[in-house]
C-alpha cells in the first residue's frame, strides 16, 4: 500500500505542479516586466557562477559544429560549437555541462531555464531575436543546396529547384530562407538533419538547404550526394551563428561577447576549432559496420528497458487507482478520474512529454529528462490501464462480491483477493497490448534527449551518415523486445487459466 | 429451520438478502443476536456477516481458486487463522459434504451439485451462528438436488439455525420447523409445516398451494 500512496502523491504533485508552472511565467511577463528586468538581469550570470557550471543546450546532429563520438565507451558531444562553449565556460571560471536535445526544443529549453545558453550553429535571425538575446556572431557560414549526384546534370543552381520539393530543418534559418525566397517550391521540413538527408536520398525531396559546413561533411562521407553552391538567393551571408541567451541578461551577454570577440580577433574558429572538429570526425568514420556501434544500441536498450519497466509499474498502479476512483460512488473522485482519463487520452503523448519536461522543468530545473519522460509515460499509461481495468472489474459478476462480503470480508479484501485477480486474468491480453505499446512509445522521449534506443539510433545515423541501416537494426531490436514481452505475458496467461 | 416459500417475485430473496444487509432495507429494522443491524457501519457489518453464512443460487465460488482455497480464504484473511489449521478445518468440512477428494480441483471442473456443496462448506468454515440459503437448488439439474438437500438436512439435524428460501416443498414439509409464506413483499402466513400445508388460512396461500401441488 505504501507504494500505492507514493504514486498517488506523485500524481497529485505532478498535476498541481504542472498548472502553476505556466501561470507565473505568464504573469511575470505581463505584470512587472519592466520592474524586475533590471534586478533579474544580473541574476543569470550570478546564478551560473554560484552553481559553478554552465549548462549549454545543443542539437548534436550537426557535424562539425556539434556531434557525438564514443570515447572509452562513453558518448561525448564534441564539435566547434562545443569548443566555443568550453572557452566561454573557462572564461567564466565554471564547468561546462552540455545538454543534447532536438533543435526544435532548444529555444523552449532556453526560455524555461533548462539551459543557460544555446550553441547549436544557430543563426541570429531577427525572428529569434524576438524571444532570445544573441551574442556577437562567431561564424558566418554560407548556405548551399545538397542534391543527389544523379540529378547533378539537371540541377546546376538554386534556379533549377524553383518548383521542386525542398527540405530544411524545422525552425532553422535555412527553413526561413527557402520559405521566403522560393515561393513556388514545396517545403518538406523535418527536425533532424539525418532524416532530411534520408528523404533526399530516397527522392522524397530534390534538394535540401544546409549550412555549407554540414553539407561538406555529408558530401565527404557519401559519394551519392553533391553540393550546389549557387543557391540563387540574396543575403546568403548576412546573418551569422551566435550564442543564444535568455532575454534581459545584459551582464551575461557582455561576458559572452568578450569571449566571442577574442575568438573572432584570433580567428580561432577557422584556425583551431573547425580543423580540430574535422579531425574528430575522421576518426569516427573509420568504423563501418553496424556491429561496431553495438555499444550505442546496447546502451539504448538499457535505457529503454528501464523507462518501460518503471512506466509499466507506475502506470499499472495509477491505472488501478483511477479505475477504482472512476467506479467510486464518491462523485468528486469519479469526476476527477473521468476528467483525467479523457484529458490524457485526448492529448498526444508527445505533447505530454514535452509539457512535463519543459512545463514542470521550469519550476524544478533539475528535473532530469529521463525522469520527466518516465513521469509522462506513466501518467499516460495510467489513463489507458484505468479503462482496461474498469472493464475487467465490471466483467466480474456481482455474485463474486456478494459471496465474499457474506463471508465477512471487507470491501478492500474482496477487491484485493477476489475481484482484482479475476479481473486481471480477464483483461490480461488487453493489458499486454498496452504494455507493448508502451515499450514502443518510449521512443518518443528521444525528443527531450533521453539516451534511449531511438536516440541512440539517431546518434548512429549522424556518426555513420547512414540513414536506413541503423533504423533497420533498431526495428529488429524493438521487435525482439516486444516479442519477448509478449511471450512472457502469454506464459503468465497460461498459468492463470484454470479449466479443469 | 425456517423455510421461506412463495411465488416468484414475492420478495423471498430480497428478504433474505436484507438479513445480512447485502441489500439495504428501505424501511424497518433487522435485529440479530440482540443487535440492531440497520445503521451499523461497514466495519461492524463485516463482523456480523461473519456470523451469518450465506449460500447462493449460483454458488458464486471463486473460479480462480481451488476448492480448498475457496474455503480457507476468508478464515485466513478475516479471522487470521493460520493456513495449516484453516486447511484442516476445510478438509473436515469437505469430508462432511462428501467432497474430500476434490480439495485441489477448480470449481469449473465440478458439477453444480458439487459446487453448491463446496459453497456450503465455505460458508460453514467461518463457523457461523446462522446459515442463509437463497434458493440453493434452483440452478441445479434435478438429479443433483437430492445431494444438496441431504447436506442441508444433516446440518439441520446438527442443530444449525437456518433460513432457507426454497421451492422444494417436500423438503420444507419434512425438515422445516417453521414455514413462512411470502407474497407481494409481505409475510402473509407463518406456522409449522403441518399447519401451513394442511390448513392454510389466507386465500393467497391456498391458491399457491393449489398450483404447486397439482
Amino acid at each position: 500500500m505504501k507504494k500505492v500512496w507514493k504514486s498517488v502523491l506523485m500524481l497529485i504533485a505532478t498535476l498541481t505542479l504542472s498548472f502553476p508552472s505556466v501561470m507565473p511565467t505568464v504573469q511575470a511577463a505581463t505584470d512587472d516586466s519592466n520592474a524586475t528586468s533590471s534586478s533579474a538581469s544580473s541574476n543569470k550570470l550570478a546564478e551560473i557562477k554560484a552553481q559553478g557550471k554552465l549548462v549549454v543546450g545543443t542539437s548534436a546532429d550537426y557535424p562539425p559544429m556539434e556531434f557525438v563520438v564514443k570515447k572509452n565507451g562513453k558518448d561525448k558531444i564534441v564539435g566547434a560549437d562545443i569548443m566555443v562553449a568550453k572557452k566561454i565556460a573557462d572564461d567564466l571560471g565554471v564547468k561546462l555541462v552540455v545538454k543534447d536535445m532536438s533543435f526544435d526544443s532548444l529555444l523552449v529549453a532556453l526560455e524555461t531555464g533548462k539551459v543557460d545558453m544555446v550553441l547549436a550553429g544557430m543563426n541570429a535571425s531577427p525572428e529569434r531575436k524576438k524571444s532570445v538575446d544573441f551574442s556577437h556572431t562567431y561564424y558566418h557560414g554560407g548556405n548551399v543546396f545538397l542534391i543527389n549526384k544523379s540529378d547533378a546534370k539537371k540541377i546546376k543552381s538554386g534556379k533549377d529547384l524553383a518548383h521542386a520539393k525542398i527540405g530544411a530543418q524545422t525552425g532553422s534559418l535555412q527553413y526561413q530562407m527557402v520559405k521566403k525566397n522560393m515561393k513556388q517550391a514545396t517545403m518538406k521540413p523535418l527536425d533532424n538533419i539525418n532524416n532530411l538527408v534520408l528523404a533526399l536520398k530516397t527522392h522524397k525531396t530534390q534538394g535540401i538547404m544546409l549550412d555549407s559546413l554540414i553539407a561538406k561533411a555529408f558530401v565527404a562521407n557519401d559519394s551519392d550526394l553533391k553540393m550546389v553552391k549557387d543557391i540563387d538567393m540574396p543575403d546568403n551571408k548576412s546573418v551569422g551563428v551566435a550564442v543564444a541567451m535568455p532575454k534581459n541578461n545584459p551582464d551575461l551577454v557582455a561576458a559572452v561577447n568578450q569571449t566571442v570577440d577574442e575568438i573572432n580577433a584570433k580567428d580561432l574558429m577557422n584556425k583551431e576549432y573547425l580543423p580540430a572538429a574535422g579531425k574528430q570526425m575522421e576518426k569516427v568514420n573509420v568504423k563501418k559496420t553496424m556491429w561496431d556501434y553495438k555499444s550505442f544500441f546496447l546502451k539504448g536498450v538499457g535505457y529503454t528497458l528501464v523507462i518501460a519497466a518503471t512506466s509499466v509499474f507506475f502506470g499499472f498502479i495509477l491505472g488501478i487507482l483511477l479505475s477504482l476512483m472512476r467506479l467510486s460512488k464518491v462523485k468528486v473522485l469519479h469526476a476527477i478520474a473521468v476528467v483525467y482519463i479523457e484529458f490524457i487520452r485526448g492529448t498526444p503523448l508527445m505533447v505530454q512529454i514535452m509539457f512535463i519536461y519543459f512545463g514542470i522543468g521550469s519550476l524544478i530545473s533539475s528535473l532530469p529528462a529521463m525522469l520527466a519522460g518516465i513521469i509522462a509515460i506513466s501518467l499516460n499509461s495510467g489513463a489507458y490501464v484505468a479503462e482496461i481495468m474498469r472493464s475487467g472489474i465490471q466483467s466480474i459478476h456481482y455474485g463474486q462480491t456478494e459471496a465474499a462480503r457474506s463471508l465477512g470480508m471487507s470491501q478492500k479484501m474482496t477487491f484485493q483477493y477476489v475481484v482484482l485477480p479475476q479481473a486481471i486474468k480477464n483483461i490480461w491480453p488487453a493489458l499486454g497490448n498496452e504494455f507493448i505499446t508502451l515499450v514502443k512509445d518510449s521512443s518518443l522521449v528521444s525528443t527531450i534527449g533521453v539516451a534511449e534506443l531511438m536516440y541512440q539510433t539517431q546518434l548512429v545515423q549522424s556518426t555513420t551518415y547512414k540513414g536506413v541501416a541503423p533504423l533497420a537494426v533498431t526495428m529488429c531490436i524493438y521487435f525482439v523486445l516486444t516479442f519477448t514481452l509478449s511471450k512472457i505475458l502469454s506464459y503468465y496467461e497460461g498459468k492463470m487459466s484454470h479449466h479443469g | 429451520m425456517i423455510c421461506v416459500i412463495g411465488p416468484s417475485g414475492s420478495g423471498k430473496s430480497t428478504f433474505l438478502r436484507c438479513l445480512n444487509l447485502l441489500e439495504t432495507p428501505t424501511a424497518g429494522t433487522v435485529t440479530f443476536e440482540g443487535q440492531e443491524l440497520t445503521g451499523l457501519n461497514e466495519k461492524d457489518l463485516d463482523d456480523l456477516r461473519e456470523k451469518m453464512g450465506m449460500v447462493f443460487q449460483n454458488f458464486n465460488l471463486f473460479p480462480n481458486m481451488t476448492v480448498l482455497n475457496n474455503i480457507t480464504l476468508a478464515p485466513i484473511k478475516v479471522k487470521g487463522i493460520d493456513q495449516a489449521a484453516a486447511e484442516k478445518t476445510a478438509l473436515e468440512l469437505l469430508t462432511k459434504v462428501g467432497l474430500a477428494d476434490k480439495a485441489d480441483a477448480y470449481p469449473t471442473s465440478l458439477s453444480g451439485g458439487q459446487q453448491q456443496r463446496v459453497a456450503i462448506a465455505r460458508a460453514l468454515a467461518m463457523n457461523p451462528d446462522v446459515m442463509l440459503f437463497d434458493e440453493p437448488t434452483s440452478a441445479l439439474d434435478p438429479e443433483m438436488v437430492g445431494e444438496v438437500l441431504e447436506v442441508m438436512k444433516d446440518l439441520a439435524q446438527d442443530g444449525m439455525t437456518m433460513v432457507v428460501v426454497t421451492h422444494e416443498m417436500g423438503f420444507a414439509k419434512e425438515v422445516a420447523d417453521q414455514v413462512w409464506f411470502m407474497d407481494q413483499g409481505y409475510i402473509q402466513e407463518q406456522g409449522t409445516p403441518e399447519e401451513f400445508f394442511d390448513h392454510p388460512t389466507s386465500d393467497r396461500a391456498k391458491q399457491f398451494l393449489k398450483k404447486i401441488l397439482k
